[in-house]
């Protein structure tokens, strides 16, 4: 008897999804032997993590400001990707949210009931409209969406560094780094937890029900799955791939707007924290669906006050970079090991 | 009955063996026999031709005799043992080696470093400079000029297939298979390329040659082998052969299939589809040359031509999919040359793609997105911007029950279904839109004599419903017997159009060669 692999046309779902889980699982797992090799106590360390996070109102509330950008730019990623777009700017269009946010709240004056709507709006467009040129780039003249959206979170994040440090410094004088409070907030709703969480909820649930029960749902999932076979059904294809980018820089863009209005109160450089890049990691797990979203932004949002525990214990905020790296090579290659089985073979066949 | 024997007529002692034999070799995927019963002796100093069409069997014969594949009936017998090849690797260690049409050369590396690549000769630890002398050696023992320092990405393609041949021979291969080795060649690089087999034969190996053109063939091998639809038809001497009684060889000596045309005359209506003077270029190359047809209801024409003169362009054009650079595309009396794919389909013409996988479907996605693809956007599947997924799942049943696919689980991704359940669903779900006119790119292609019967039924039965159908096929018997009229198509333009009835197959054959209709 010897054995051979197999490979199968496509990985069975619940294969695939067991694949998924081990792949986290193994993460931690080869992150605990890393830290019992430098002579941590990994256990010990794993139970602090758990209990602080999940063993009071304060480490949950922690844990929903987290959860909240991330899971904005996780939805940015997922629905480009549901055209078949690398959204790899979610960082740079959640700054730029944030940036034209705090602009409105601090400059343009207007009564209290207009002025968060009115932020919402600005923020969402202005994500869009820093997804705007490499949108054209890529419908127009074929440029990978991959590079222009990733060189542009630079240039955002640096603006906001500018700015925050520069011409909206904080007059008071008691901020170094930051512009002054915005006069509007985000109102809460348990503890420090503002609707911004909610309202993202309701976005994925919009959103997963826009493209299982529409029309242009369907158009976009055909377009995103094969360009040629939505252009032979006559369907607006370049039309599609505009709209849900800029769709996905709005969103991002809004996720902006209530971490500056809602978790942080002003705008300072570095506000992203790297929630746009963590929304790759929380898309890519989700498989691009929205409500699937929900549930890997809960665990990176985990992993990531996981890791602030962490810092508290002496370990680097690098350390949560490796683990959420670990996750995704590990589910990268459970996916491709789920597309296999192994079979008997009778010796000599 | 005093023939002499072909080890003479070949030179060789008498009782000399076959390099290698294939005895009864067959092999089936599902839904379609790929090869059945097939012999093949090929001896030394032998440039044994192999011909037929596409998807006559020839590349998967080639296949299974370097290991690809595995014979499900039948043996391979190399030096008087009959041998059975788990890989490439094993045939070439037997002494058969295989250069493909496209090649298999990684391009950033040099030539010497492909010649090496993966070979068991190559010495663990060598300096570049040594490859490229072991390369250089090799070069000039067998008499074909490489430069070994050559990155292969800077080679002509010429050049290329050369690294190719020398990579095999390299391996002490004694029977050498090259497939279409002249598609990619000038003629003077072909010149080359003959020279080179014959020099590698008169030692005493073999090649085998896979082509379809005839004139090739008879100035290069020494022997011909006809496929059709798996089978060999017969092995020549190319002394006693024509190009004449090569085409109808591979086209099928006798039209067997029974006679599918309409015989009501008065069926013919009203011309539905015309083409006026239709041009269309792209990046400098014409791809269709005045092209004019009329289509009139309740017709079959069909379009014969080598698959790459014209015919994807002409279906595009036929469906919104192109627009033509000069000229007019009428539909009913209508201009529709810039209507684009979606109002021509709306107005009635379905569309069975060349590539289903790549332009008629979109395989990752569920059976059931797949099958309403054509009428999603419309009630009851969709009410004003809103979809309903649960119709579609219905409408889905209903195009696989007449489709006569069983289908599992409709959430299965299209990609999971065999090739022919696949074009039968395209082809059910176009025969639902077409109320005017069907244009079928190669509909029968990978599908076996039931599914093409099938097939042909579903086109008889929209030609009698008064659709105007265009087929477009390789498969001149197959055009022969459905269609009313066929027009021939070479380099983009239309060589003529004759009545099926009574045609001539040379005629048509010289045709689909460049000449114009006598």
């Amino acid at each position: 008897m010897s054995y051979r692999l197999q490979r199968l046309p496509v990985a069975k779902p619940s294969v695939a999804f067991a694949a998924r889980i081990a792949s986290v699982v193994l993460a931690l797992l080869t992150a605990g032997l890393v830290l019992k090799l430098v002579g941590m106590e990994p256990l010990a360390l794993a139970g602090r993590v758990l209990k602080s996070t999940f063993g009071s109102s304060f480490g949950l509330e922690d844990l929903a400001l987290l959860f909240t950008p991330l899971l904005y730019c996780g939805l940015a990623v997922a629905v480009a990707l549901r055209i078949g777009a690398w959204n790899i700017g979610a960082e740079g269009q959640f700054n730029l949210g944030a940036f034209a946010a705090a602009g409105i709240a601090l400059f343009v004056p207007g009564p209290d009931w207009a002025q968060l709507p009115a932020m919402a709006v600005t923020g969402a467009l202005a994500g869009a409209a820093w997804i705007l040129v490499p949108t054209l780039a890529r419908a127009y003249a074929g440029v990978s969406e991959l590079i222009t959206t990733l060189l542009l979170n630079f240039v955002a994040l640096l603006l906001v560094y500018w700015v925050s440090t520069g011409p909206w410094l904080d007059p008071s004088g008691h901020a170094l780094a930051t512009t002054a409070r915005l006069p509007v907030s985000v109102p809460e709703f348990w503890g420090i937890v503002h609707w911004g969480l909610p309202v993202a909820v309701i976005l994925a649930v919009g959103l997963a029900a826009v493209f299982a029960f529409t029309r242009w749902g369907y158009e976009v999932r055909i377009g995103g799955s094969n360009p040629g076979a939505a252009r032979y059904a006559g369907m607006p294809v370049r039309r599609h791939l505009i709209a849900v980018m800029l769709l996905s820089g709005a969103i991002a863009g809004l996720g902006g707007m209530m971490e500056v209005a809602g978790t942080v109160g002003r705008l300072q450089g570095g506000i992203s924290n790297n929630y746009g890049y963590l929304g790759i990691m929380v898309a890519v797990l989700a498989r691009a669906a929205p409500l699937g979203t929900i549930a890997t932004a809960f665990l990176m949002a985990t992993i990531l006050n996981g890791g602030i525990i962490l810092q508290t214990q002496g370990l680097t905020t690098h350390t949560v970079l490796a683990l959420t790296g670990l996750i995704l090579l590990y589910a990268a290659i459970g996916d491709e090991a789920a597309k296999y089985r192994i079979v008997k073979l009778a010796k000599g066949a | 009955m005093a023939e002499p024997s072909i080890q003479s007529r070949l030179g060789l002692a008498p009782g000399t063996p076959p390099l290698v034999s294939l005895r009864g070799v067959g092999k089936v995927f599902p839904g379609v026999i790929a090869n059945a019963d097939v012999d093949l002796d090929v001896f030394p100093g032998e440039i044994h031709a192999l011909l037929g069409e596409n998807g006559a069997g020839k590349s998967t014969l080639m296949n299974i005799l370097t290991g690809i594949y595995q014979p499900d009936e039948g043996e391979i017998i190399v030096g008087g043992r009959a041998v059975s090849f788990a890989s490439p690797v094993d045939a070439i260690a037997a002494g058969i080696g295989m250069v493909h049409q496209h090649f298999k050369l990684v391009r950033a590396f040099t030539v010497a470093e492909n010649i090496h690549l993966g070979w068991s000769e190559t010495p663990r630890r060598i300096s570049r400079a040594a490859l490229e002398a072991r390369t250089a050696e090799l070069s000039s023992r067998l008499g074909l000029a490489v430069n070994p320092a050559a990155r292969v990405a800077e080679l002509s393609t010429g050049e290329q297939q050369r690294v190719e041949i020398l990579r095999v021979l390299a391996r002490k291969a004694r029977v050498l298979i090259l497939d279409e080795p002249t598609a990619v060649l000038t003629p003077a690089e072909a010149r080359e390329l003959f020279a080179a087999l014959r020099a590698f034969v008169a030692e005493g190996n073999a090649v085998i040659f896979i082509s379809h053109k005839l004139d090739e063939v008879l100035e290069i091998a020494h022997r011909v082998t006809i496929l059709r639809q798996g089978r060999k038809v017969a092995t020549d001497w190319t002394e006693a052969c024509t190009e004449k009684s090569l085409a109808q060889q591979m086209v099928g000596r006798e039209i067997v299939l029974s006679d599918m045309r309409g015989t009501d005359i008065g069926r013919i209506g009203a011309p539905v589809l015309a083409l006026e003077g239709v041009s269309l270029m792209s990046e400098g190359v014409t791809l269709l040359k005045n092209v004019s047809l009329e289509l009139r209801a309740g017709e079959i024409l069909g379009i014969a031509g080598v698959a790459g003169n014209g015919q994807r362009e002409l279906t595009q054009v036929m469906t919104g999919l192109a627009v033509p650079t000069t000229g007019r595309v009428w539909l009913e009396g209508a201009d529709v040359t810039r209507a684009g794919a979606r109002r021509i389909a709306a107005q009635g013409v379905g569309h069975i793609p060349e590539d289903r996988l790549h332009a008629g479907m979109a395989p990752a996605l569920s059976i059931t997105d797949n099958a309403v693809l054509r009428e999603y956007a419309k009630p009851p599947l969709s009410l004003g911007p809103l979809f309903r997924p649960w119709r579609a799942t219905r409408l889905a049943r209903e195009i696989a029950a007449a489709a006569e696919v069983m289908v599992p689980s409709f959430e299965m991704p299209a990609r999971n279904l065999s090739g022919g359940n696949q074009q039968r669903l395209v082809a059910r779900r176009e025969m639902r839109i077409a109320s005017k006119v069907l244009v079928a790119a190669y509909p029968s292609r990978g599908l076996d004599v039931g599914a093409i019967n099938t097939m042909m039924r579903y086109f008889t039965e929209l030609r009698d419903a008064g659709v105007a159908v265009v087929l477009v096929s390789e498969e001149l018997e197959e055009l022969l017997t459905l269609a009313d009229r066929i027009a021939v198509m070479f380099h983009g333009e239309i060589m003529g159009v004759v009545p099926a009835e009574g045609a001539d197959i040379e005629a048509i054959g010289l045709m689909m060669g460049g000449r114009h209709a006598a």
